[in-house]
């Protein structure tokens, strides 16, 4: 799908035009370049032809005289002749038509893909007009959920198999099949097994007929009352392309827009259907000062009252903020401009402790996507489970190891989504020989092709400055970096500046550049990050700490810290919904959602695309960049008074940013950032303490369905949280006489927790994994974000 | 001069509207000179007037909640939203039907588009236009207001006149073609089966070979008979 012009093409003829096509491409993409439109049903451009449907037969004539053949299944070859419109093509094209209606219900009156549906289009466009059939129809159930997400009707099924190959060849996920023969063939999952697929959505959307329906839009709408504008998903950091569908100002629907890039039109379900969150009933609507509802002058007032004063008693820097990974760049610039050039603080994190050193990360030299998929490279994963975390990266990175011949080594902690795909896996000790394990890997590396590290925490119970070593070793062997951090405009964040010693454009605040100018001043000294700033808000030295878009009580590591940090602070929360941070806030700001902005996103390779609004924020929400641009009006600062003019200001701070809004008109698919900030000198982790046999080292991962406000938010996800386990190595499993299912109660100096066990050979001896953040169980009780590894005990309840 | 050859045309008109019998316009009510002004003139046969939602014979409602007629309003004031039908208690015969349903008076022109465009001959035209409102919102008719009640016929709303012969044939009737818009089907009677009316006899000009035809005929407990396009 690139549009590289290759300088060697192959001349054929396709309805008596000479058509320059590829060498190798298939005679329906070549025709429809030549804007000649071969109508298709089984035919995906992203998934290996299979000529299911024979809708596409044309008359192509390849030197031995002309006949009926597939056009998706034919590569061109010099000289073809290609006919599309001859008598028998239309014929050809009318018996299949009437034949795949033969067993079609057409009850399209009901049927949600009614106006958007392949088969009443190419029906109407190429069909007979009458059909012969007049016997009974095939009948089915009619629609059978097969999975909370996706329900399947058999009936309009005609089998072309683009569902059945996405979940076997693309997303790996083999749990859809045909079943039977003949006119009883049908799709259907084994018994049992529900169609879990975390891409399940995708075959919704490629789904030529109303087969495959998604439970979350049934009946909502009709394609004839939606409107719709491009955006960007800013559910995780991989950005993929969406097209956001609306109808009487509520979002009912989000579907992949094929970016060549990013995500070749797939979406995760997460992404998909977390839209749904936006038209909720618990979205925060009115300011509350105190825990009642509140005008917006009064609590903008009362959070200017506090800022002002604690600044005067006590300096900048007893002012502090989380957060802005939710926001867009212009909110996150606009924020990282009211902390850093209106109230002098650099106490600022857009992380919270799970991340990893900004400077880091803005430092190492990074790769695009593409780069880590370049055929026969080598990918080495050392991170979070991509396939929970940034799912259409882990369908990127699957694709280059099982299709383009990339070579896949992995390094962590223990199985995840992507091990099997692995040529080569090295699980560590959390805390252990992770360094040492990532110097055996790297002396073993096919330096020949590009080497990409993909790169991240491994386990967020562990110090990250282990990392930073672990990336130190394959610089030297000439790797570039795909940081894998996951909030969803994080990286956005990051090149607003928005965390410590950082000042926009990835520069670092000792060599601040423009900002000073625009600004008038940059904070004095490099402040602290988001342990340290929740470690001193307990101890009462931050004073008044602004959350924006942050949960860090039930979303951030250390829950005890966190609890006690907002207890002492005067709060100051931004955000969609009333989080549990929220609750104990004393000014909360209710702000629009994803969806309900304009602006720009920047993802994990640096690519800065659009978001667009397409509804209106509930109540009297607004979005971010205004509520910092109005605190900062209160402060005595005027700030660019829209996105454009604030993308503008940004560009004129940042020198990656500079022109990017003309830039990204003309490339609408993303525009790169590159550059980097000076690479820190390599910390020393601290060495974590020798494991002792009796306790158990935790390994902290995250899975896609959490707790998080936007999942937690969607009646469709809610119930996917796969609630938490203790899941430990067999051996452990044997040695503590503890078997699947026992409760055991997991006990660190910090705090314990009830868990059931599930009993896996992909978690190291000597650890036990358990999912962050999932909706049963408070797990970062067990944490102290200050530790370098967290050691706990586990206990038989009885 | 040309001009003044059409106002000779207007001017010629609105004299013989005094001595011959060359008048177009028909008077509103049956007719003042006989004393019949308190009455209304009859309607033709297909008139367009304010809309009813029908039911089948059991009581279902026929709308299955498509926006089909939504779709095709060139007024754009109608606002359909489906649902599930509840398998246990189905407000209508299938999979869905329609759970909100409102056409805003304010802007509807009566074209029927709406009647031609419906897969279940739900929606259809009664031959009433005389009502009026003091509100935008008494203005847009809900589902309380537009499907028929129990026996069958429109629910008479406190602000509209209805007289004798305004819900006549309020059914498939005023379709301007055969359901199937096909000529294979023309002379056959084709519409569903109606509460309060059952099957409607063929229609005037047409054979009566009623018996002979399935489409439209519908069948209890059977599941796709009414979920549209089922002919
Ligand atoms: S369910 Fe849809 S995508 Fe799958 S085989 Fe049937 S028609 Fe094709
Ligand atoms: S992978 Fe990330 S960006 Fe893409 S759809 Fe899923 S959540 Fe959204
Ligand atoms: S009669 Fe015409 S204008 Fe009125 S609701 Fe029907 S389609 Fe719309
Ligand atoms: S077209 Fe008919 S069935 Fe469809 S929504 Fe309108 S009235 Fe209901
Ligand atoms: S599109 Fe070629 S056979 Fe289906």
């Amino acid at each position: 799908m690139s549009d590289i012009e290759t300088p060697v093409t192959v001349r054929i003829t396709v309805d008596g035009q000479p058509v320059d096509a590829r060498p190798g491409e298939l005679v329906i993409d070549a025709a429809e370049r030549a804007g000649v439109y071969i109508p298709r049903f089984c035919y995906h451009p992203r998934m290996k032809p299979v000529g299911m449907c024979r809708m596409c037969l044309v008359e192509i004539d390849a030197g031995r005289g002309a006949a009926l053949q597939p056009s998706c299944m034919i590569p061109v070859s010099p000289d073809m002749t290609v006919v599309t419109d001859s008598e028998r093509t239309r014929k050809a094209q009318e018996g299949v038509l009437e034949f795949l209606l033969i067993n079609h219900p057409l009850d399209c009156p009901v049927c949600d893909k009614g106006g958007e549906c392949p088969l009443q289009d190419q029906t109407v466009a190429y069909g007979p007009g009458e059909s012969r059939f007049v016997e009974e129809k095939r009948h089915y159930e009619k629609p059978i959920p097969i999975s909370g997400l996706v329900q399947l009707d058999r009936e309009r099924c005609i089998l072309c198999d683009r569902c059945t190959r996405f979940a076997k060849d693309v997303a790996g996920d083999p749990l859809i099949h045909f079943q039977g023969r003949g006119s009883s063939t049908e799709v259907n999952t084994f018994p049992d097994e529900p169609f879990s697929s975390y891409f399940s959505g995708n075959t919704v959307q490629i789904c030529p007929v109303g087969a495959l329906t998604a439970s979350s839009y049934r009946f909502r709408a009709r394609p004839w009352d939606l409107e719709e504008t491009s955006s960007t998903c800013r559910t995780c950091s991989v950005g993929c392309s969406v097209t956001v569908q609306s109808s009487r100002n509520e979002v009912l629907r989000q579907n992949g827009v094929d970016n060549d890039a990013v995500n070749w039109g797939w979406l995760c379900d997460r992404g998909r259907f977390d839209m749904e969150s936006g038209r909720s009933d618990v979205r925060l609507t009115d300011p509350l000062v105190g825990g009642t509802t509140a005008r917006w002058s009064d609590a903008l007032g009362a959070a200017v009252a506090a800022i002002r004063a604690t600044i005067e008693a006590h300096g900048p820097s007893s002012v502090a903020l989380l957060g802005g990974a939710r926001l867009t760049n212009e909110a996150a610039y606009a924020w990282a401009r009211l902390a850093k050039g209106v109230i002098g603080t650099d106490d600022v994190d857009c992380q919270l402790g799970d991340g990893l050193p900004a400077d880091l990360v803005l430092g190492l030299p990074r790769a695009t996507i593409a780069d880590a998929c370049t055929p026969k490279g080598t990918i080495v994963l050392v991170g979070p489970d991509v396939k929970e975390e940034l799912p259409v990266l882990y369908l990127r990175l699957r694709h280059a190891v099982v299709e383009d011949g990339a070579t896949l080594v992995e390094l962590g902690h223990g199985r995840t989504g992507l091990s099997r795909y692995a040529a080569r896996t090295s699980y560590a000790h959390p805390g252990g020989d992770l360094v040492e394990r990532a110097r055996l890997v790297a002396k073993d590396l096919d330096e020949s092709g590009p080497i990409t590290v993909v790169f991240g925490r491994t386990s967020l119970a562990e110090d990250p400055a282990v990392l930073a070593e672990v990336a130190a070793i394959f610089l030297a062997k000439g790797a570039r970096f795909l940081p894998a951090l996951r909030r969803g405009n994080v990286f956005g964040a990051l090149d607003a500046g928005l965390a410590p010693g950082l000042l926009p454009g990835r520069r670092l605040l000792d060599d601040a550049g423009p900002a000073t100018a625009v600004w008038g001043s940059t904070p004095a000294a490099i402040g602290r990050d988001a342990t340290a700033i929740l470690t001193a808000a307990a101890a009462g030295e931050v004073k008044v700490l602004l959350l924006v878009g942050a949960d860090p009580v039930a979303d951030g590591p250390d829950r005890a810290l966190a609890e006690t940090a907002l207890e002492r602070a005067t709060v100051i929360a931004v955000d969609t919904f009333l989080t549990e941070s929220g609750t104990r806030a004393d000014v909360v700001l209710p702000a629009a959602g994803p969806s309900e902005v304009d602006g720009t996103v920047t993802n994990l390779e640096g690519r800065v695309q659009r978001v667009n609004r397409k509804v209106t924020p509930p109540g009297t929400a607004r979005p971010d960049w205004m509520i910092a641009v109005e605190l900062a009006d209160r402060l005595g600062v005027e700030f660019p008074q829209d996105p454009d003019a604030l993308l503008a200001e940004l560009g004129a701070v940042a020198d990656g940013y500079a022109d990017v809004a003309s830039a990204l008109d003309r490339n609408p698919d993303g525009v790169l950032v590159t550059g980097a900030c000076p690479l820190p000198a390599t910390p020393t982790a601290r060495r974590a303490p020798a494991p002792s046999g009796s306790t158990l080292r935790l390994v902290l991962t995250d899975s896609l369905y959490d707790a998080a406000t936007q999942t937690a938010q969607s009646p469709s996800l809610a119930p996917l949280a796969p609630g938490t386990v203790a899941r430990l190595n067999p051996a452990d499993a044997s040695a503590l006489r503890v078997e699947a299912g026992t409760v055991v109660s997991l006990a660190s100096a910090r705090g314990a927790v009830d868990l059931p066990v599930v009993v896996d050979d992909g978690v190291p001896a000597g650890a036990v994994a358990v999912a962050a953040n999932q909706p049963d169980c408070q797990v970062n009780r067990l944490l102290d974000a200050t530790w370098p590894v967290t050691d706990v005990r586990l206990e038989v309840r009885r | 001069m040309g001009y003044l050859e059409g106002f000779a045309i207007t001017w010629r008109k609105f004299a013989r509207g005094f001595v011959g019998d060359d008048i177009v316009t028909t008077e509103y009510s049956a007719g003042t000179r006989s004393g019949r002004h308190d009455e209304k003139r009859p309607k033709p046969e297909r008139f367009h007037g304010r809309h009813v939602l029908n039911r089948y014979e059991d009581g279902m409602e026929k709308c299955i909640g498509c926006e089909l007629c939504a779709g095709v309003c060139p007024a754009r004031c109608i606002y359909v939203r489906g649902r599930d039908n509840d398998p246990a208690d189905p407000t209508s015969p299938g999979e869905r039907y329609g759970y909100v349903y409102e056409i805003n008076y304010l802007r509807c022109i009566h074209c029927d588009l709406c009647v031609e465009a419906c897969p279940t001959e739900a929606i259809t035209e009664s031959k009433l236009f005389e009502f009026s409102f003091t509100s935008r919102e008494d203005a847009i008719y809900t589902k309380d207001e537009l499907v028929v009640g129990d026996d069958g016929r429109p629910k008479r709303l406190p602000w509209e006149d209805w007289r004798v012969g305004d819900d006549e044939f309020t059914s498939g009737w005023v379709r301007a073609t055969a359901p199937q818009g096909s000529a294979a089907y023309e002379n056959r009677v084709a519409w569903s089966g109606e509460l309060g009316y059952g099957v409607r006899a063929p229609e005037a000009g047409q054979a009566s070979e009623s018996a002979t035809v399935v489409p439209g005929s519908h069948g209890h407990g059977h599941d796709h008979a009414h979920d549209g396009g089922h002919h």
